[in-house]
């Protein structure tokens, strides 16, 4: 298949209901003979692994690549020169950036506004925003900068604004904004980074101020706070959430979004944690045990693999480095694997790293 | 199973807490119960340990002490004590090693602790033995005598089994009272070594304790902290830096970190017949403690030039590992060490596709990787049987990439011909490396050896001189002057 109608065809299934398990695996084998072909990294993986077109027969047997491989080659099946676009991932290896290429980003925006209407929207059409995080001119190659101006755009009244200047909250602003929404009965949706609520609780605990958000007005943020000031136990941080917005546990909603996806999950909502999390009918979650690639038993913690069938140009399937745990509608995430300690007195590759970066600065 | 760890002094009736560590291994359930004390009843146990030992430590001669281990020592080794026979039960559930690693290891390691070996490590340090006990004469004119501190607290660290011992010990010979604070990971050794001691020796029982507490546990730390006058701690740099912080400047703080270990081969050392010894050995070095050690090797720098190529070296290794996985079989992974396992092995086979000199050699089950790469960069692996080898042309080449990292070296395993080894050494010491060793013997240190390049007995000391004006300034109020 060629790309655009490999296109044509996900654009078609991202705007359908829902796939069969059949559906998906066709879909799932197809993608996979393609990037097998033309995403040579892809295939010198596959090949290491002894997996080929013929011996891959269900979208389980797809390798997963592990998320570290975006760093060092370029993982595309169109030249890297050609993408209309490409994301760069947060975290480094040795200071280098893993790079995620779209030759179109039409397959991505189209996922990224089915599902955030489905999952954070629901009923409503537009609701007026405020944006915790720099803007996509500020930050081209952030996926979260990109979907967050999506957000704005497709989803977001004509009042709604970024409140995040030179990294900093703009907080007169939010303050007017949080109090126009309370005067006023309209509800607002706050979106942004985990770390930047945790920002925004220092601010308002500062001025001794909080807030109550009328019925309807919800939350949405993303990926992790550590390595902040203070490291917030979920728990806590949801309670913290809630009780200086006055928004329900309920209505906070967290996306769990990768640079390396096309797709994102979400939970519906906090009120307990962790929070059941899952993804659009084009994406499925597996939790696996690394040493063997089989899931492990619902209920047993193991890695978490995603295949996405928006990610057309790289590879559908990806080991992240998240663990997880199968429950009844999608799974938990339990974190992330620490770079895990040496047990013994043998020096951790992280600190290592951590501490030649200082010695050679 | 439960098993009651730690060894405290007579503090009277007191309640002790204790907390429960939980062990699993092959289905078999370990519950460790460590003594946690109440800051209060530290202060009784570290005044009970100061005083004892200043009492009865101070006045044995170090003979009468060095006995007493070695005959402890014999304990544990003698393989039907039950001391022993509980070592060799329990620190496979709790560590994960292999059964018969642990056994062989325990018996390597406690033969280095006997009297001889005993007297070696005294007098490396001293020279002189008896300046533990005495003044005695010094070269220079007048006497020296050598006393330790009055108490020492020893905070260990990580899993490899009754490595707690060589401060401990070392902590007795200069006849210092000794609280040890065991790892979460292995905390049985230190507390069985302290019980078979005062078995042996019933007067030593209020000179040590070993005790537990969470590591970082911030409140306790800063308060138990400041009744020794030395604190010997390992672990991270992370760690004992926030350790550090909690010490009192009065407080000497001697701070053992994590380090980084590899091996040089030479040319020499690969002809057709002496390369298969070589590999064994090396390989022996990796699976030993599963590269949980601070002397276990990383990385193997191979010279190019001989029969065998680094190349082919890299294949008699993971051949090697391969027949040991049989032999001594990896202990089980956690989810976590597993998945820094594959996502180690992955990126070395990715990064593989752009460089044409890389290649990496493993089995489906990831028991152990091999990557021969040209030009690799130093650093550590994810440890648990992954190792790097490095083809060099001259031992220059490879001490750039070793230079920045000086503060993290200790051990370089050596295959080299006479007259390399000391070439080698002179380089390899000036970049850092404070322990060249023999390939195969990496992961047993000798009696005696300097620990990271330092003293295991003189840092603990405190010399005190008695100058010879002294001496002869005291002839002035003899009764017998004429």
């Amino acid at each position: 298949m060629e790309q655009q109608k490999i296109i044509q065809y996900l654009l078609t299934i991202v705007q359908s209901d829902s796939l069969s398990e059949d559906e998906f695996n066709q879909n799932a084998l197809q993608l996979f003979a393609y990037q097998y072909t033309n995403n040579l990294p892809f295939r010198k993986f596959c090949q290491q692994k002894g997996k080929t077109i013929r011996t891959v027969k269900t979208w389980k047997d797809i390798p997963a690549v592990p998320i570290n491989a975006f760093k060092e080659v370029p993982l595309t099946c169109t030249p890297p020169a050609e993408a209309e676009r490409y994301f760069m991932t947060s975290g480094t290896t040795q200071g280098v950036k893993g790079k995620h290429y779209h030759p179109t980003l039409e397959v991505w925006n189209l996922s990224m506004k089915t599902y955030f209407k489905q999952r954070f929207m629901k009923e409503t059409e537009k609701i007026r925003m405020g944006v915790l995080f720099p803007t996509e001119n500020e930050m081209p190659n952030s996926s979260l900068a990109c979907y967050l101006a999506l957000a704005k755009q497709e989803f977001g009244t004509e009042e709604s604004h970024y409140l995040l200047g030179e990294n900093r909250i703009e907080i007169e602003r939010l303050i007017q904004e949080l109090e126009h929404a309370e005067r006023s009965g309209e509800p607002y949706a706050l979106l942004g980074a985990s770390y930047s609520f945790v920002h925004l609780f220092e601010e308002l605990r500062n001025i001794g101020r909080s807030f109550q958000l009328p019925p309807g007005s919800r939350i949405l943020d993303t990926g992790g706070y550590k390595n902040q000031s203070k490291e917030w136990e979920l728990d806590d941080f949801y309670h913290e959430l809630s009780r200086v917005l006055g928004v329900p546990r309920k209505d906070c909603i967290n996306m769990y979004g990768m640079t390396e996806l096309s797709s994102q999950l979400y939970d519906s909502g906090n009120e307990r944690v962790p929070s059941v999390k899952s993804g659009p009918h084009w994406l499925k979650t597996r939790i696996i045990d690394p040493l063997t690639d089989e899931d492990v038993a619902e209920g047993e913690r193991g890695v978490i693999v995603h295949c996405d069938l928006a990610n057309f140009n790289s590879v559908t399937t990806i080991l992240t480095e998240d663990l997880g745990m199968k429950v009844d509608g999608g799974f938990l995430l339990l974190g992330r694997v620490q770079g895990t300690e040496a047990k013994g007195c043998s020096i951790a590759v992280e600190e290592f790293i951590k501490a030649a970066k200082g010695a050679t600065q | 199973m439960r098993e009651r760890v730690g060894y405290l002094p007579d503090i009277g009736d007191e309640v002790i807490e204790s907390k429960i560590l939980t062990f699993t291994r092959k289905g078999v359930t370990l519950e460790v119960e460590a003594p946690l004390l109440t800051r209060k009843q530290m202060q009784q146990v570290s005044e009970k340990v100061k005083r004892a030992s200043a009492e009865v430590l101070k006045n044995m001669t170090i003979m009468e002490i060095i006995t007493i281990i070695d005959t402890a020592i014999e304990v544990l080794l003698d393989r039907n004590s039950t001391y022993r026979k509980k070592a060799e039960k329990f620190l496979p559930i709790v560590t994960g090693y292999d059964e018969e690693m642990i056994r062989l290891g325990l018996t390597s390691f406690l033969k280095k602790f006997r009297k001889y070996e005993l007297q070696r490590f005294v007098v490396e340090d001293l020279g002189n033995p008896l300046l533990l006990d005495d003044f005695q004469p010094r070269i220079k004119r007048g006497f020296s005598k050598a006393v330790g501190p009055e108490l020492i607290l020893h905070v260990w660290a990580g899993n490899v089994p009754a490595l707690p011992l060589w401060s401990l010990l070392s902590g007795l010979l200069v006849k210092s009272g000794n609280i040890g604070k065991v790892s979460s990971a292995e905390p049985l050794f230190a507390g069985w070594f302290a019980q078979v001691l005062v078995e042996v020796a019933p007067v030593l029982k209020d000179c040590l304790a070993v005790v537990w507490w969470k590591g970082g546990d911030e409140e306790r730390e800063k308060e138990f902290f400041t009744y020794p006058d030395v604190v010997v701690g390992y672990g991270s740099n992370q760690s004992l830096e926030s350790m550090s912080r909690r010490i009192p400047v009065t407080t000497r703080f001697l701070p053992f970190g994590h380090k980084v270990s590899f091996g040089v081969i030479s040319n020499t050392a690969l002809d057709s017949r002496k390369a298969l010894i070589t590999a064994h050995h090396a390989a022996f070095d990796i699976i030993q403690f599963d590269q949980q050690g601070c002397y276990s090797p990383h990385l193997f720098y191979v010279q190019k030039g001989g029969n065998i190529s680094p190349e082919a070296f890299a294949q008699y290794l993971a051949l090697e590992l391969e027949s040991y996985q049989k032999r001594y079989p990896r202990r089980t992974l956690s989810l976590e060490e597993m998945t820094a396992a594959i996502h180690w092995r992955n990126q070395e086979e990715i990064s593989s596709y752009t460089g044409p000199t890389k290649l990496v050699l493993g089995q489906t089950e990831n028991h152990w990787t091999v990557v021969y790469e040209e030009g690799g960069l130093f650093s550590p692996t994810c440890s648990n049987r992954a190792v790097k080898v490095i083809p060099f042309e001259t031992v220059d080449d490879i001490l750039p990439n070793l230079k920045p990292y000086r503060s993290f070296l200790q051990s370089a395993g050596v295959a080299a011909a006479p007259r390399e080894l000391f070439q080698w050494a002179e380089k390899l010491g000036n970049v850092g490396v404070t322990r060249i060793t023999s390939i195969g013997k990496m992961t047993s240190p000798e009696s005696g050896w300097h620990h990271d390049g330092r003293f295991n007995l003189l840092d603990l000391v405190q010399m005190i001189d008695i100058e010879h004006s002294a001496e002869e300034y005291a002839e002035n109020f003899a009764a017998y002057i004429d």
